[in-house]
């Protein structure tokens, strides 16, 4: 055996410091990682085993995290990967879909069935359940629902959420845009039942 | 300005205001039309109520097992 230098031994001891601090930086995350992970699978268990996947990944390649930048972010990406991976991205939204409502749509819904001349809106909103609510959102296609979850959800901007999904900041938007409409709809069938 | 149907234009530009994204002339032309469309408005302040109502109602909080679990996972400390 080979004894340990003491510049050696002050790298080491180094490393295991910095790699502690990031371990304990992660973990002080997993509520916030949770939440948005929760909702981009159909079920807790999902969530689950992709939250140990994406610790157990992340604590194996801490080096590659560049301290100062988003934390939060990078254990996204990893996630976001990870859950494509799974092959959970089988569902495409075919361009044939028929064109969702425009953003109004809900409110005249919801609004025609309050029995009630020029309710205030959140009175609209007490027309809509929680199970409503996120059995909508599990019912909008992957590609749009992701990039909903990361920035109504995960309070990401466009520009972080364009990169824990490697794509452009302009499809960022597209998908929240029309995303956002179909989630509506969804929300509209719910409520008021489909016409 | 668009005159032909301000409230279709609002529509239009409903998710981009909410969203802070509108650049200041935009902003202001429809911070202009909302101020005197009570049918806008209404809409408007529906889809913030809405966006709030969404963000509580996903909301689960993770099981304090899996919680362990993570710690778990960290490096064992020689």
């Amino acid at each position: 055996m080979s004894e340990v230098t003491p510049e050696e031994g002050r790298r080491l001891a180094e490393d295991a410091r910095d790699r502690v601090r990031f371990e304990e930086d992660a973990l002080a995350l997993s509520d916030q990682v949770y939440r948005v992970a929760r909702r981009l699978v159909s079920s807790r268990e999902e969530a689950e085993d992709l939250m140990q996947e994406t610790y157990a990944r992340a604590f194996r390649s801490w080096r590659s995290f560049q301290p100062g930048t988003n934390l939060r972010a990078w254990l996204l990406r990893i996630l976001t990967n990870l859950n494509i991976d799974r092959g959970r991205r089988a569902q495409r939204t075919p361009d044939s879909q028929p064109l969702e409502e425009g953003d109004y749509f809900l409110y005249n819904k919801l609004e025609e069935s309050t029995r009630e001349s020029n309710p205030d809106e959140e009175r609209v909103v007490e027309r809509l359940s929680q199970d409503d609510a996120v059995s909508a959102l599990s019912a909008v296609p992957h590609d749009f629902r992701d990039a909903i979850v990361l920035v109504d959800i995960g309070d990401f901007s466009y520009q972080d959420a364009a990169q824990i999904l490697d794509i452009p900041v302009g499809t960022v938007m597209s998908r929240l845009h029309r995303g956002r409409r179909i989630l509506k709809r969804e929300l509209a069938d719910r409520a008021v039942g489909a016409e | 300005m668009r005159v032909e149907d301000p409230c279709a234009w609002c529509e239009e530009i409903l998710q981009p205001y909410l969203d802070r994204e509108l650049t200041d002339a935009e902003r202001a032309e429809a911070e202009g039309h909302l101020d005197g469309c009570e049918y806008c408005r209404k809409r408007y302040r529906f889809e913030e109520a809405l966006r709030r109502f969404v963000r509580q109602a996903a909301d689960e909080v993770m099981a304090p097992e899996l919680k362990q679990r993570l710690a778990d996972l960290r490096t064992p400390l020689l």
